[in-house]
């Protein structure tokens, strides 16, 4: 099933506008749903309604962000509880001019959820655990599906594809450092790799996704 | 300033750094170097940042969701709720 970037991207604007932001992947929306920067615009005017619906459409997709980082289902609900809070508050600050809503709360997301990693004093544990669990059942925390993992299914499947094509070394170093928040002097030394080995691979690793992503953007 | 380099990074390497920055992984003394050439590139290096913020989507989007309760909504909502009466 081809993916239709538009059904969350800017109503107003142009192609020209659109292609000036690198639209990784959307999820597909039923005919007549509100896009995503009208439910912005929405909780700007103080709608609950349509927090509510924003809610709906991306809780488990930022709680799959957070539970990345922190690895406790009860702080993740904590830490989704807090961030949606501070979506409500802090839509004002939100402007489609520099990207769009889901980019917006992602990175809001996971500055959140590294901070309380950090304030837990739990890192290295966590670190442990992470690697446990990434080699033994990478995705151990999911659930059953869900109509918005069926909804994701495709762009999940399709992003996956290009981070996928990524060699082990360049997954796990993007991995350490944006899932985890870890700077290439602390990847070097979690992963025993000279800093200039950690660099290089973070450089093109991310280089192949963004170009595969803006690959993925072309085709579709 | 000591330790910068002596000569103007390229927009090539600009990107590269660029890509770094947006998930936080340059270390101080390259995020110093990328804040000066971040202001000699000027627009150009705004909206290619802005380009790179789309990863951070991306990412997330490679997750499989994860659910949450009812009630954590319900919480959520109710909090939203009484934050407009106050």
């Amino acid at each position: 099933m081809a993916l239709d970037f538009s059904s969350t991207g800017l109503p107003e604007e142009t192609a020209e506008t659109r292609n000036a932001r690198l639209p990784a992947a959307a999820p597909i929306l039923e005919p007549g749903a509100p896009t995503d920067l009208e439910l912005m615009n929405g909780i700007q005017a103080e709608d609950p309604d349509a927090l509510s619906q924003l809610y709906d459409r991306y809780n488990g997709i930022i709680k799959a962000l957070i539970l990345r980082v922190i690895h406790n289902e009860a702080e993740a609900d904590d830490l989704l509880q807090e961030i949606f809070m501070e979506i409500w508050n802090q839509a004002k600050n939100f402007s489609a001019q520099k990207g769009k809503p889901l980019g917006w709360m992602v990175t809001l997301a996971r500055r959140r959820a590294i901070d309380g990693l950090r304030k837990k004093q739990a890192y290295a544990r966590a670190g442990e655990r992470l690697q446990t669990e990434t080699e033994q059942q990478p995705e151990a925390w999911v659930h059953n599906a869900t109509e918005e993992e069926i909804t994701f299914g495709d762009t999940r499947h399709l992003v996956r594809q290009v981070i996928d094509t990524l060699p082990v070394a360049q997954q796990e170093a993007i991995n350490l450092a944006f899932f985890r928040g870890m700077s290439q002097r602390e990847i070097a030394a979690k992963t025993n790799t000279p800093l200039g080995t950690v660099k290089t691979r973070l450089e093109l690793g991310l280089k192949k996704i963004y170009d595969g992503l803006k690959e993925l953007r072309d085709e579709l | 300033m000591t330790g910068l380099k002596n000569y103007a990074m390229s927009f090539d390497e600009f990107q590269n750094q660029a890509r770094l920055y947006v998930i936080g992984a340059l270390e101080p003394e390259e995020l110093e170097e990328f804040e000066l050439a971040r202001k000699d590139l000027g627009q150009q290096a705004e909206d290619f940042i802005a380009k790179c913020y789309s990863m951070h989507e991306a990412f997330a989007l490679s997750l499989r969701p994860a659910k949450s309760s009812d009630a954590l909504k319900e919480r959520l909502m109710s909090m939203v709720r009484n934050r407009q009466k106050s």
